[in-house]
């Protein structure tokens, strides 16, 4: 028997698609809330598939309606599912929602209590409201990716769409804070996330740099931020495309690598001496940590530095991740569910244990479509008849 | 949002911005530093590069908004504190190294004897237990091991850790995320409970396509440069900066503005109206775009570009974006007051700004101990008794 989720009787209406706002109802769905994702054929701007891997990963646990919503039938009955829910959330560019007859004013008259969650790329307001972007588009703009490279040479940024994940939580954290206003008052409450605006933020220091020392911050490599410490780096080890990260950051960890790389006479030499020193001279420094690391294999590298107290990590790729790590399969981060038409799927859960109501894993991403019977039917009272004819009419498709 | 839920933070970098969350959606966060102040008052920059407790812009940054206490946990009348401090607390973040708290019988099974209500939330690199959960960490070795740093970089070198604390900043993204979850439960009715968050696993289940890649195509995501794994974005050099275009979209409408500036060279060829050859011959595009953007302002062209509908932008650094005007129309950075400085100095602002049209500022970070007296007297202390605990060190 499973326990109960913690968002247990919550009911959030999901209008998003791609990853931000996937992620965000993902989420939700993974502590018990009952999200039903509204899907159609012929609004969809992406054309994802329902069957794709990359749908199944942030789906699972949501249910799915159809309803074409450029007709004012399926429109009627958006309105309806929203006066039923406690959360409505969409991801559109503005307008879309308008254009829908579903913007907050007119749902939040049948249902005053409703949380709704908009979050655009630049939000409701300002000159770029109406501008398109993705993740690569919101790091560009947000900073992140001037500021992720080399000195002197070209940008290069994160290599995914990092941001879509940070909108995700972003947005999920104002839900349930709003969800916690509402139960203390009673009050919904409509919500204008702008992704840039969750991004910005996460470059704070050097915000904070430009605006009182006037220094404009420039991209670093591996080198550490605003700490003395080095050996700080990702080192080549023994393998194709193997690596190590290893941070000493005190003079004892510096004492502690050291010994455990056997105590090399070049450790030795006084110009890596003092933390200070060892920054001043961290080009000579890194090469010498190399000699060591490049005779062992990460794991290697890994295991020795940390028995001695000494920060490293493996540079793990998608196969370390998955197929090795014995402490992300310890903690469960990767499940499977079983899918009626592709067999067992396989996806990344949660990074966080609970010790009361733990992450559900109820079943996997809906077919199109799926949901159709419950939502309608059981939900809104509808006859098998009325729901068959508005299939026919090209209102529930 | 969260006003009257009373948050105890106990963190170290990677749970300041749990903390900072927390207090940004109205949270009353009470931080407690250790006697002197904590470590993370020594990461810079400093003001006028000056390192002091209270002039790192770090510790500027990650603490606005919250009010600050001192306790020396290592004492038993600290100890004893601590416990009260929590009883009257709804969450505690904590990013202790597992096993510390419970050493001082601080644990959560203690803690939760006093207030059963209680939500803790831990933040560690690897985790409560198992096989890594004594192993160290710092941003770059939890970025590492998160599957994060292998895939940024170029293709023919070294792999390259985001700029940043974006490990810590996800875990403690998750960390509020859980809070809340757990709140929304125990003021349900439930109980409270322990939270395990790694920082570790945190990075790892938001990696966009790399975990979806192995598992459906059985491919290892790779790094490659500014080009996106989707092939279908990449950064750009114009006259004056660069930028984020997208390649492969609304081929017709890219070609065509191309040409209006007689910079489509062939690719106006019929042949590449057929997307896999796009996708094959794709470094030819890339070189024959390159030879325009190079002819480009970055502002001039993501201008053109979104009235199109293209996805573009302009690759900002903190300079150009502290001007941006969108977010000056939306009011996004805040003014914040520094008395000790004699001016407000800007911030980024929240991503949850009120809705209500009040104003948008925050309270800078506090100084050492600076809410002693204040906290301590809500639990029913005397100044005199606050005043004591100060000079036996405990405070």
């Amino acid at each position: 028997m499973m326990a109960r989720g913690s968002l247990e009787g919550l009911r959030v209406l999901d209008f998003t698609w791609v990853l931000a706002g996937p992620y965000c109802t993902r989420i939700l769905a993974d502590y018990g809330a009952e999200v039903i994702k509204v899907q159609s054929a012929v609004t969809d701007p992406s054309g994802e598939s329902n069957l794709s891997g990359y749908f199944n990963t942030w789906n699972r646990n949501k249910r799915s309606v159809t309803l074409n919503l450029n007709r004012p039938r399926a429109q009627a009955v958006a309105k309806r599912l929203a006066a039923l829910s406690d959360v409505v959330v969409e991801n559109f560019s503005p307008r879309v929602m308008e254009s829908w007859g579903l913007d907050y004013p007119v749902l939040t008259q049948a249902n005053p209590s409703l949380v709704m969650m908009r979050m655009s790329g630049f939000g409701q307001t300002g000159p770029w409201r109406d501008y398109v972007a993705f993740g690569p588009t919101i790091q560009a703009l947000a900073g992140l990716t001037y500021l992720t490279g080399f000195p002197g040479r070209e940008p290069l940024g994160m290599g995914h769409s990092f941001s879509d994940h940070i909108a995700g939580l972003a947005a999920a954290l104002a839900i349930l804070s709003a969800l916690e206003h509402r139960r203390g008052t009673g009050k919904g409450q409509y919500i204008d996330l702008s992704q840039l605006e969750a991004i910005c933020p996460l470059l704070g220091p050097a915000f904070l740099d430009m605006a009182v020392n006037g220094r404009a911050q420039e991209p670093v490599g591996n080198s550490p931020m605003g700490q003395v410490a080095a050996p700080y780096g990702v080192y080549r080890c023994l393998g194709d495309d193997r690596w190590c990260a290893i941070s000493v950051s005190s003079q004892e960890e510096w004492k502690a690598f050291c010994r455990a790389i056997g105590d090399p006479p070049w450790v030795k030499e006084p110009t890596f001496a003092s933390p200070e020193s060892r920054v001043k001279n961290a080009l000579t420094l890194d090469k010498r940590v190399e000699s060591w690391t490049k005779e062992h294999t990460p794991e290697e590298v890994m295991s020795i530095l940390q028995e001695a107290g000494v920060p490293a990590g493996i540079l793990q790729n998608a196969e370390d991740l998955i197929k090795k790590d014995p402490q992300l399969s310890y903690r469960g981060v990767y499940a499977s569910l079983f899918h009626p038409q592709k067999g067992a799927t396989f996806f990344d859960t949660t990074p966080m244990i609970f010790s009361e109501t733990p992450a559900q894993l109820r079943r996997a991403a809906p077919l199109m479509g799926e949901d159709n019977e419950y939502v309608l039917g059981d939900i809104l009272g509808m006859s098998g008849e009325e729901i068959a004819q508005g299939k026919r009419d090209g209102d529930f498709i | 949002m969260l006003k009257g839920v009373k948050v105890l933070e106990l963190a170290d970098e990677k749970g300041l911005y749990c903390g900072k969350l927390l207090a940004q959606l109205g949270a009353d966060v009470i931080k407690v530093e250790r006697p002197g102040g904590d470590h993370t008052r020594n990461i810079g920059p400093f003001l006028q590069d000056v390192p002091h407790p209270d002039k790192s812009l770090f510790f500027w940054f990650y603490n606005t908004d919250k009010r600050g206490i001192t306790l020396n946990l290592e004492t038993p009348q600290g100890q004893e504190l601590f416990k009260k401090l929590v009883g009257s607390a709804d969450v505690l973040v904590e990013t202790c190294p597992p096993g510390f708290l419970e050493e001082m019988s601080l644990g959560y099974e203690v803690l939760k004897g006093s207030n059963p209500g209680l939500i803790m939330v831990s933040i560690t690199p690897f985790g409560q237990k198992g096989p890594y959960h004594n192993y160290k960490a710092s941003e770059l070795v939890a970025s590492a091991m998160g599957g994060q740093a292998y895939i940024c970089g170029e293709k023919d070198t070294f792999p390259l850790n985001p700029f940043g604390l974006q490990a810590y900043h996800l875990a403690s993204y998750f960390g509020a995320v859980g809070a809340i979850v757990a709140l929304l439960h125990r003021n349900m009715g439930g109980a409270g409970q322990h939270i395990d968050v790694s920082v570790q696993a945190a990075v790892a289940v938001a990696l966009d396509h790399v975990n979806v890649k192995y598992f459906s195509e059985n491919l290892i995501a790779k790094r490659q440069g500014s080009l996106h794994w989707s092939r279908g974005f990449r950064v750009f050099p114009c006259k004056d900066g660069h930028i984020l275009l997208s390649m492969l979209y609304q081929w017709d409408i890219l070609v065509q503005m191309m040409a209006q500036d007689g910079m489509a060279a062939d690719l106006e060829d019929g042949k590449w109206q057929d997307p896999r050859i796009r996708m094959s011959e794709l470094p030819h595009i890339i070189r024959v775009v390159e030879e325009w953007t190079r002819t480009q302002q970055t502002e001039t062209l993501m201008e053109r570009g979104q009235v199109l509908r293209f996805p573009w932008g302009v690759v900002n650094s903190p300079e150009t974006l502290s001007d941006n005007p969108h977010l000056a129309a939306r009011g996004f950075f805040m003014e914040v007051e520094h008395p000790g400085l004699g001016r407000a100095v800007k911030y980024p602002g929240s991503p949850f700004p009120p809705n209500d049209g009040s104003s948008k500022t925050a309270r800078r970070a506090p100084h050492v101990g600076e809410d002693n007296q204040e906290v301590y007297g809500e639990l029913g202390l005397s100044q005199e008794e606050v005043s004591d605990l100060v000079s036996q060190g405990v405070i």
